[in-house]
């Protein structure tokens, strides 16, 4: 009798065949529109659906996709892409290039949040149905690179359902709908409730997963997603809450698969603030702008000890702006400040500040793994060279403006790097704040050569001496303690045991590359 | 009566506004919409073009007047997060926060009057004891942990029901009810008895000690001395005066049963208009927030407005004082 009931209850939790594929995560992708926003849960669910000139492979590397192959025009007047020509999209329109012509009127105008990736464009030509040129202002030896989540929309589809420019400040067609070439397509969506892919039995290419139907459920609670995963209710969870990962690891039937993130988290400084904005000392003269006090803060904190008990071991340590196996890291500055209390007071005396000072630190609540409680223990590490902060976490939405407006003398932030490459923090975090770049420099720091770096970095062809320079920023950004990077941060995804799957460094979760047993 | 009836309204009106404009001065606070919406390749153009696009760098009482004006129309805005009309978003969230809400009035109001009728009659016996002691416990922790302690119990470890969702819903005429099939059914369960707990033990020490004046009284000792059956005394006579103020209570009760359902339907992934609005502070989707905190406000003035009204149809004394005014 016990058995039958048990028997029952797998049969009712488990109602279709086992390669129906539930997965769960925290946030809805808000939209299915690839060009409205550029968020990772939108960009990553989409990744399953729409497909660009070029993909990432397992290991981020670039690799073929819509486009067979690629070359440099006349010395980096641009990019001429070779397009597949077996394509169809999911309404069963082909795939050609007058589809990338308007995919690249559409990313790039007004409404569209991924603009920005082309800004070094001038012009796109399709030169056939399956050549296109893609003209740019100067030499960009790693456009391809940067396009990987540049999605393909069918011109037609659009134009017949009113879906010519992306649905940001109102609804379209592609809200709701999709209509890429990858190998899922999307059959049905209620936003904040359940989205189901089947696979596309068109698709261009070979299957590697045996997936038949796979539904993507929000589960905004870390607890309930849990106990939705060991209750076989669903078959993936990500996040896995970092204090849940041990005890998941012990639960029979699931598994945590780990690695880490793209994303670096640092302590970033007030560089050109004239006073300290709070603490004990608010209004005195900003010491901040010092580097010897910024190197002291990289030896006060105890990055091992914070990756011990905050993250359990889920982390490894940063040395720069952007983890090991991104491109352009670093290997010549990959030792990061030792934890050294004792040289954190010389250097402090050194500035000036034997008795140490007191000042405001700014911190998130919600927006990194653990973020308040690593903020609380860097407090206490600092305390112990004399460094009083006074902490002020606060949620994400009240976070940015306060950064902008200048409310802080120290603050956390994390940077997950777009393109993958070393290139993009010195872009964003460390280039002279202005209109374009350094649009993320809130402590406004500013160093000629790093200034006179980067355009040559973003046009260098040759990757050896490309790399040399991006050593050489790496070195001053170290020296200077710009940023004091602390550690990068985990990916902890849960599965069920009969699960295989792939995770990539972006948090993409990729379905072609599941397979249920 | 009439006279009453409009000064009435005018008041529950004047409510709403006021309710409007306060949240419409909070919303600043919640923090700035514009970083969520754009991705982090944003230049500093793009914020201001967008504020300026919203209506953000508007002081607070003319975006409430705008607000106001498109309301009437029946338009309530662009969802920051979703870019979807608002009036149809929460139209398709608000049948599971009320099919969920009938369910958990239905079962406090059910458990209730029996376990509070239960516990006065037998107010000595360990069985009421151990009751009154648990529903102690029952109001103490929060909802959250019951949630949780439910979920880990009855899904988890006896894996009898669903831990999250709605299950399968079927629409009849435009609504969808999770109420026809098996799976909708189970899904109902633990929310319903979270969200109602509370209710629950309120409405049975309610009961309960109601019932115990009531059985203090004359007419029930007399009853007794007539020789009438304890069940006749109990339910013909005792039950039926302890039950009028279980029935106002009840239905003030309805309308916080439906706005505090907001941490149930985040424990169980809900998919109701409290989880909508969870998700719209956290995206400072204020199109959102705005209009639940009005549909919220239009709720509990209109159930406060019936149940007025329902006083003066039951006590003239009141009819009378609204005339001398």
């Amino acid at each position: 009798m016990r058995l039958t009931l048990c028997a029952a209850a797998a049969l009712l939790a488990l109602p279709a065949s086992a390669e129906e594929f539930r997965w769960a995560s925290t946030t809805d992708p808000q939209t299915m529109d690839p060009h409205a926003v550029s968020s990772t849960p939108v960009l990553g669910f989409l990744n399953n659906v729409y497909e660009g000139l070029v993909r990432r492979g397992k290991d981020m590397s670039i690799e073929p996709a819509l486009a067979t192959a690629w070359e440099p025009i006349d010395d980096g007047a641009g990019w001429r892409f070779t397009l597949r020509e077996d394509v169809t999209f999911h309404d069963g329109a082909d795939f050609t290039a007058e589809d990338v012509v308007f995919s690249y009127e559409r990313a790039s105008s007004e409404q569209s949040d991924v603009s920005s990736w082309f800004a070094p464009v001038s012009e796109v030509v399709a030169v056939d149905d399956y050549t296109v040129d893609i003209m740019t202002t100067s030499p960009q030896p790693l456009f391809p690179d940067s396009i990987a989540n540049w999605m393909m929309m069918d011109s037609g589809w659009a134009a017949e359902n009113g879906a010519e420019r992306p649905a940001r400040d109102e609804e379209n067609a592609a809200t709701l709908q999709a209509n890429g070439t990858a190998a899922f397509r999307l059959e049905e969506r209620q936003p904040g409730l359940s989205t189901v892919l089947v696979p596309f039995e068109g698709w261009w290419g070979e299957p590697e997963h045996n997936v038949t139907r796979a539904e993507f459920t929000p589960i905004q609670n870390s607890a309930t997603a849990v106990a939705a995963l060991l209750s076989g209710e669903v078959d993936m969870i990500n996040p896995v809450p970092v204090q849940d990962a041990a005890r998941l690891d012990e639960a029979d039937g699931v598994e945590v698969i780990r690695g880490i993130e793209a994303r670096v988290i640092m302590l970033g400084f007030a560089h050109d603030h004239d006073t300290l904005t709070g603490g004990a000392d608010q209004g005195a003269d900003n010491p901040f702008s010092d580097p010897l006090v910024r190197r002291a803060v990289a030896h006060a904190v105890n990055v091992p000890a914070i990756l011990q008990t905050i993250m359990r071991g889920s982390a490894e340590p940063a040395s720069q702006l952007v983890g090991h196996g991104m491109s352009g890291y670093s290997e010549a500055n990959s030792e990061r400040p030792e934890y050294d209390p004792e040289r954190a007071r010389e250097l402090l005396a050194e500035a000036g500040y034997p008795d140490g000072f007191g000042f405001g630190f700014s911190c998130t609540n919600d927006r990194y793994l653990n973020d308040e409680s690593v903020c609380q223990a860097v407090v206490s590490m600092l305390a112990q060279v004399g460094l009083e902060a006074q902490l002020n976490a606060m949620p994400v939405q009240n976070y940015w403006p306060e950064l902008r407006a200048g409310n802080f003398d120290m603050y956390l932030l994390g940077w997950s790097p777009g393109t993958f490459d070393a290139e993009h923090p010195l872009r964003f975090l460390v280039h002279t704040a202005g209109e374009r770049l350094g649009t993320w420099n809130f402590g406004g720091y500013s160093n000629d050569r790093i200034d006179e770096l980067l355009p040559q970095i973003q046009s260098e062809l040759d990757p050896e001496a490309r790399q040399a320079m991006l050593d050489e920023t790496a070195r001053i950004i170290q020296e200077d303690a710009v940023y004091v990077p602390l550690y990068i941060q985990p990916l902890l995804w849960g599965v069920q045991e009969n699960v295989s799957l792939t995770q990539r460094p972006d948090d993409f979760f990729i379905l072609r590359w599941v397979t249920v047993e | 009566m009439l006279s009453f009836i409009l000064r009435r309204v005018l008041q529950s009106v004047l409510v709403l506004l006021v309710t409007g404009l306060v949240a419409f001065a909070m919303f600043r606070y919640v923090g700035d919409p514009v970083d969520t919406m754009l991705g982090q390749e944003r230049t500093v153009a793009d914020i201001e073009r967008l504020r300026e696009n919203l209506g953000l760098n508007d002081p607070f009482f003319v975006q409430y007047w705008d607000f106001l004006g498109r309301a009437v129309q029946g338009d309530f805005g662009i969802s920051y997060r979703q870019g979807r009309p608002v009036g149809e978003i929460i139209a398709e969230r608000l049948p599971a926060t009320l099919e969920l809400a009938a369910v958990s009035g239905v079962f406090a109001l059910g458990f209730g009057i029996v376990l509070g009728i239960f516990t006065a009659i037998r107010r000595r016996g360990t069985a009421a004891n151990v009751i009154m002691t648990l529903s102690l416990i029952g109001v103490s922790l929060p909802t959250f942990l019951i949630g949780i302690l439910l979920i880990y119990v009855f899904s988890v470890e006896l894996g009898w029901l669903p831990s999250y969702g709605r299950g399968e819903v079927t629409w009849v005429s435009g609504w969808p009810t999770g109420f026809l099939t098996s799976s909708g059914l189970s899904a109902l369960i633990l929310p319903a008895i979270t969200l109602g707990l509370y209710q629950m033990t309120l409405i049975m020490r309610l009961v309960r000690s109601e019932m115990l004046e009531v059985l203090r009284t004359d007419y029930i000792r007399f009853a007794r001395a007539r020789g009438l059956r304890d069940r006749t005394v109990h339910f013909r006579h005792a039950l039926k005066n302890t039950l009028v103020p279980v029935i106002t209570v009840t239905g003030l009760q309805l309308g916080s049963i439906i706005a505090f359902a907001i941490i149930t339907e985040t424990v169980f992934q809900w998919p109701g208009v409290g989880l909508l609005f969870i998700n719209a502070i956290q995206f400072v989707d204020i199109p959102v927030m705005a209009a639940y905190l009005m549909l919220i406000s239009v709720m509990f003035v209109g159930i406060n407005l019936v149940v007025d009204l329902l006083y003066v149809a039951i006590d003239p004394r009141l009819r009378a004082e609204g005339k001398a005014a």
